[in-house]
This record gives C-alpha cells, structure tokens and sequence, in this order.
C-alpha cells in the first residue's frame, strides 16, 4: 500500500523473508552441485545447473502454491503469503537460469535459431516416450515471466485487477505444464524413478491442499441465516466477536467482514481491493481494519483507505438488538459512510 | 521461411515496438495515466520495464485515454 510507487516497500518482515529465500537457494544450489561431484563427477557443469535450478525450482513452486490453501487451512501460514510474491520472481530467476542454460545446451550449438530448433529438432508429438517435453517447459516460463514482470502493484492497478488475477491464475497451468514437463524429460532422460515419486508427491499434496481448503470455503459460504426481518438478516451474538476483530458472513454471495471495534460494530466488503485478501480475517490496527494478506488497509465507518490512499470497499447497515446482531446485505457505495452499531455495556456483558 | 521463423520475427517486431514505446512512454507517459508515479524512484521506474515492453498496446491505450481527458476536462466531470 503506498501513495507513490518504490521499486520494493522493504521492511524488517521482508528482509528476512528474502535472505531466507536467497540462504536456502544457495545451500540448495551447493549441496546438489557438491553431491554430483561426489556422486556423478563425470557430469559436466552446465548439466549439473540445468539439474539443480530444476529441481530447487521445483520445490519452490510447490511451496509456492501451497501457501495460498494452507493460509486458509491454518493462520499461522500467513507470514508466508505476506512476501509470496518475492518466493515467486525468486523462482521465475532459477527456472530463467534452467531454461537459459537448457537452450544454450541442447539447442544453440547448430546453425538453427535456438528458439526455431526448440519446437522443429523433435516433433515426434504423438509419441510418449519421445514427446518434445522441453516445448512445455518453454511455455511455462513464459507464463512466469508474465507473472513476475506484472508482480508489481503498478500492474494491478494499471491492468486492472481481474486482468491481474487472471493472468496469475494461469500459474496452475504452468504448473500442469511443468509437471508434464518434469514426467516426459525424466522418461527419457532417467532411470531412477525418484524424480517421478518426488513429483507425484508433490501433486497429491499440493490437490489435497487445495480440496481441503475449498471444501472449508465453500462450508463457510453455505450457512443458512434463517431470521430475517425490515432486509436485516440475525447472524450471530455480538459476543462471538472479538474486539478488534471480524467475523466474515455470506448473504446473497457476498461476503462480509463485520468488525468490533471501539465500542461499535461496523460491516465492509470482505474482499480487499488490492489482491481480494480475506478483511474479515484480519484485525484492527491504529483504528484501520488491516488486511492479513499485505497489510492495506481501510476505515471501519467508511471502507475507506486513510489518506492519502485512495481505495474503497463497500459498506453496509449492522445493528444490535439485545445480543443479536443483524445485518443488511444491501451494498452502500465503496467508501460511503455508516454510523456502525453502538455496543452498550449491557451488550457487551 | 518456416512457420516458426514467422512467428519468431513476429514477437520480434512486437517487442522492439515495445523498447521503443517504452523509452517515450518512461519519459511522457508514465505519470500521465497513473499518480502513483509522482514522486517514485528509479528502482520502480526499472522494475516496470519489462512489464512495458510486453504490455505497451495496452498502456498506449491507456495513455491515449488519459491524454483525451486532460484535453476534453468537461467529459471527466460528466
């Protein structure tokens, strides 16, 4: 969240994030290539590379894809999605050294285009075993590349943010194009079915990752809010709100964070405007409902950001009757201001 | 001159179109279609230009839109 760009909003959390990021990359990098000259020496340096950029990138982009429905399962994770983006660009730059040293091995030594020679020197697409696999890999980096050039906040405000997100949505296609990459290089190339089992493991956690967080999402979005009186629906009792804190309901698929904080209660939007973070699993920090995701942040009475930002979520009537709290579902304008519901001392107890 | 040869000169010709947008629109364009820019650094202005160069068709647009309504300042208080 800022007013005017900077290249990287670094702070103490994103700092060590990334030496992490860099410190494992260049452990990874050293115990393989260490390893195959103790194990392989006969390799040359080059194939060395190309194994090791693959394989850590590899182990990055499931753990990648892993933080986003482990958040969900669990918020002890968000730590992880905070700076995910940086884990992202991190691993585009492994799979760019990968591909790059890939062409120049295997593709740029004729007097063909490397990139011409890449998708005529085998065209043999009907079959399994001899399938041109690098092909695959080579449209999953493109698809990387697009995603880490666009990894800035200027890009998701200037492509807009469905455009944004559905451009890095694509990265679950990359994902089948590795895995397909990685299954039909390591047929042709390999003996050892380590690579494949590595592989599957992987795919079956990163599914049953996926399904269990999407079967919690849809169970949250299914609750039936039976009382409804005057377009109020009941949802809960104020007390199964803590201070500061939201508790999320779905009324007429929208989603919305009801806030307690400084004696009111306040409802906004659920969905943060900058990467459709979860509002209502944050928390209230200086008076500003704090999106877990990447810390933006809006004004509980009005779903306003505090100046100078300038974005807006909607918000909507909230009211306390005893203990009950009902809630409109009707969608004022993003950033429209709304008294909230004034919790007694009667309320509270 | 093979398919790919064509597809290949293609995305060629795109991107060097895109070098040279992105030059002038680094220079003229950039804090025209977003505020944010005012006031960014060189880190920001470096970092977005690879996005430039492949994205150029869509921030020209944007740039010609923005140019359109500083000209015609009644249409952006319609």
């Amino acid at each position: 969240m800022g007013a005017s760009y900077l290249a990287v909003g670094w702070n103490r959390q994103k700092k060590i994030y990334d030496w992490l990021i860099f410190a494992f990359c260049v452990l990874y990098l050293a115990t393989f290539v260490v390893l195959t000259a103790i194990f392989n020496p006969d390799y040359t340096f080059e194939t060395v590379l190309i194994r090791a950029t693959s394989t850590l990138a590899v182990i990055i982009l499931h753990v990648t894809l892993s933080i986003g429905p482990l958040t969900r399962i669990n918020k002890k994770f968000l730590p992880l999605l905070y700076n995910r983006r940086h884990l992202g660009v991190s691993m585009f730059c492994i799979i760019l050294v990968h591909g790059s040293f890939s062409i120049l091995q295997f593709h740029s030594l004729g007097n063909v285009n490397p990139f011409v020679s890449l998708f005529t020197s085998n065209t043999h697409f009907g079959s399994l075993a001899d399938f041109p696999f690098q092909a695959l890999g080579f449209f999953a980096l493109i698809i990387f590349f697009l995603m880490a050039i666009t990894s800035h906040d200027f890009w998701l405000h200037n492509l807009s943010p469905k455009v944004w997100k559905t451009l890095h949505m694509f990265v679950y296609l990359a994902y089948f194009l590795v895995v397909m990459h990685v299954m039909l290089g390591v047929i042709q190339y390999e003996t050892n079915p380590v690579f494949i089992i590595i592989m599957l493991i992987g795919a079956f956690t990163l599914i049953a990752l996926h399904l269990i967080a999407g079967t919690r999402e849809v169970n949250k979005d299914d609750v039936i809010y039976k009382l409804k009186q005057d377009g109020y629906v009941l949802v809960c009792d104020v007390k199964d709100i803590e201070e500061d804190r939201a508790k999320m309901f779905c009324l007429d698929t929208e989603r919305i964070a009801v806030y307690k904080t400084g004696g009111k209660l306040f409802a906004v939007n659920n969905v943060c405007k900058h990467q459709n973070g979860p509002l209502g699993e944050g928390k209230v920090i200086d008076g500003c409902i704090t999106c877990p995701w990447h810390g933006y942040q809006y004004l509980p009475q009005n779903g306003q950001s505090p100046p100078p930002f300038k974005e807006k979520v909607s918000t909507y009537d909230v009211k306390l009757e005893g203990t009950h709290v009902w809630l409109n579902p009707k969608a004022y304008a993003e950033g429209t201001e709304r008294p909230g519901a004034v919790i007694s001392v009667v309320n509270a107890e | 001159m093979s398919t790919m040869t064509v597809i290949l000169a293609a995305i060629s010709l795109y991107l060097v179109a895109g070098i040279i947008f992105t030059i002038i629109f680094q220079l003229k364009g950039l804090s025209k279609i977003d505020e944010g820019v005012n006031g960014s650094g060189w880190g920001f202005r470096i970092i977005i230009i690879p996005g430039c160069i492949v994205f150029w068709t869509g921030l020209l647009r944007k740039w010609i839109k923005a140019n359109k309504e500083i000209i015609d300042p009644a249409k952006e208080h319609a």
